[in-house]
Formats: C-alpha cells, structure tokens, sequence
C-alpha cells in the first residue's frame, strides 16, 4: 500500500514537471537555466526545479523525441544547450493539458481543490 | 568566479557513461550552477551568499548523479501512438487477413456469395463480414486499455478496411488511364463495387463491433504517464 501511494506521488510529480517544461518550450526554444527560472517565473514561485529534477527529466524527453537539445552561442563565447519542443512533444502537450484539467475539475469536485 | 565545470566534475563523479556525453552534462550542468551564481551577484548578494544559492540547486549530489544514471539506462518506452493505434490496428489487420485467408481457400467449404452487379461480381465473404465485429471489438478494447483516445481507437478498428480499400486505390490512376485509353469510359461500377465490397461494409461490420469500446475512460489516467 505504501509503494503504491509513494509511486503514484512520483508520477503525478514527473508527469506535473513534463507539463511544466513542454509549456514553456511551446513559446520557443529555451537552456536548462532559462526553463527553471521561467517555470518559477510563471507560477508565481510555487514550481521550483533544482539540477536533480530538471535534467535528468530532460534527458528523458529528449530521449522519447519529445524535446531536442543542442549547443548554441557564439563563436568562442559560452555554449548553451537549447531545448526545442519536438513534434512528438507538441502532440503529448495537448493530451497531457487536457489530463491535467480533468485531474484538477475531479478533484474539485472531490475535495474542492482549485487550480490557480 | 569559481570554475564552475571543475566544481561539477568532482561533485558528479563518473556516470559510466562514454566520456562525450559525461563531459556534456558536466558542461551543462556547470553552466547552470554558473548562471545561478551570476544571477545572485547581479542581484546584488554577496559572493558567499551567490555561492550559497548556486549549491543549493543541487544539495544533494548523489541524488544527482543516480537520478541521471537512470535517465541514461531507461529503456525508450513504446511511444503513445504505437501502444494506441499501430499495436491494435495491426492485430486488427492480422486477424481480419487470416479469417479470408482461411475462407478463400478453395478446399474451404464455406459459403460466399458472388452478387452479380451488372458486368461486375461483388464477392461476399459472409463468415468473414461476421467475424468483424468481433476483430473490431478486440481493437477498440486494446486501444482503450492502452489508453488510446476517440481517434486511435476508430482508426485502430477501421485499419483492415482502410487498407483494403487504400491498396487497390493506389492503382487507381493507372487502372482509369488504361480504362479511359482502352475503352473510353470511367469505370464507375467497378470502383462502386471495391468500395462497398471491401470498404463500406467490412467497415460497418468492424465499427459495430467496436461501438461500445470507442467511448469512455480510457484504462490510464493521468497519474500514470
């Protein structure tokens, strides 16, 4: 009973940062510092990632095509690695905007919780 | 300003992975700690307290470092599309195929109507229209199970329809352009006949089947991607 309820709060918190970081890839391509300050930036600092839950996340999109990273900058200056939203990215938001939702309005009306 | 790469190189420790992709997510990584650190003193903190702020993004590095060792060794999951449609649809493929297969054979002795239409034979495989729905109730059911939406599951139960009808097509301006040469006319009947024969009505049959499977809660939920 334990695992169970500890897995399904690992899930919903993996699945919560995919949401977070295909969305605001969706407005264009961004590095791993940039997608940490804008989530945090977004949500009015109630998302917060650190090294250990943004890259590791990243690599597994990029892995699935859902992202796609590569070093950019200029020539001799600092190299970034910037992540754009891949097609199958852009497919997996909607469904993923569309769970969220319906996971929130269930537990609205389960328990009055509201989205902000 | 600290070296950044060196501090995370020796926080990070080997990953066992080649020495390209370590050196990457050092690099990375590094570059993140250093932006932190950047972004402290610009708002006017003080170098120990830009310091503190870059290394508390990552207190713990031996979570880190096994956190990325599992995002390197996770196999690549079947994709959402593969589980939904393709996987279905080609079982749904497959056994369609098999039951005329199996009914074509001319020691079979199972009835099938030749429905002469005009100068064309519309051939009917009753045996085969009525495992359809069957066919298709298992498609739509996988699909669901797999958590397919209203579109992969009706895709996953027409796709032996779809290409009985698709392959034929595709010879389709071939076949007009050797009609129109030959005998000057536009073969209407036969085309009307391939369609109702091979589409329409295997179509009908499957999506009876899979009617009550095509809509409702599919069998994962948000929790579980």
């Amino acid at each position: 009973m334990k695992d169970h309820t500890i897995n399904i709060g690992a899930q919903v918190k993996r699945g919560s940062a995919e949401l977070a970081i295909l969305s605001v890839l969706s407005d264009g391509p961004l590095h791993g510092y940039e997608i940490s300050k804008r989530i945090e930036r977004q949500s009015q600092g109630l998302l917060r990632f650190n090294l250990a839950s943004l890259y590791p996340l990243l690599y597994r999109m990029e892995k699935r095509g859902w992202v796609s990273g590569n070093w950019e900058g200029p020539a001799g200056g600092r190299q970034r690695r910037y992540y754009r939203l891949g097609p199958a990215g852009k497919r997996r938001l909607v469904p993923l905007r569309e769970e969220w939702g319906q996971l929130f309005q269930a537990l609205h009306t389960l328990a009055g919780v509201t989205h902000a | 300003m600290p070296d950044w790469r060196v501090i995370a190189r020796k926080k990070l420790g080997p990953l066992g992975l080649e020495a390209k992709r370590q050196e990457e997510i050092v690099l990375e990584l590094a570059g993140h700690l250093e932006d932190l650190y950047s972004d402290a003193l610009r708002q006017g903190r003080s170098h120990a307290e830009a310091l503190h702020s870059a290394f508390g993004a990552a207190a713990d590095w031996d979570e880190l470092r096994r956190e990325l060792q599992l995002a390197a060794n996770e196999e690549v999951s079947m994709n959402h599309r593969v589980k939904t449609l393709w996987l279905p649809g080609a079982c749904t493929i497959a056994l369609s195929g098999i039951v005329l297969r199996l009914l074509q054979n001319p020691s079979a002795p199972v009835p099938h109507v030749l429905w002469p239409w005009h100068s064309t034979e519309l051939v009917i495989y009753w045996w085969w229209l009525l495992s359809l729905p069957v066919i298709g109730a298992i498609g739509a059911y996988w699909s669901r199970h797999a958590g397919g939406r209203f579109l992969e599951r009706a895709l996953a139960v027409s796709l032996p329809a779809l290409g009985m009808v698709c392959l034929p097509l595709l010879m389709f301006p071939f076949v007009l352009g050797y009609d129109l040469i030959r005998f000057h006319s536009f073969p209407f009947v036969p085309m009307a006949v391939l369609l109702l024969g091979w589409g329409v009505l295997p179509e009908a049959a499957l999506l009876v089947g899979g009617l009550p499977f095509l809509r409702g809660q599919s069998g994962q939920v948000a929790a579980s991607h």
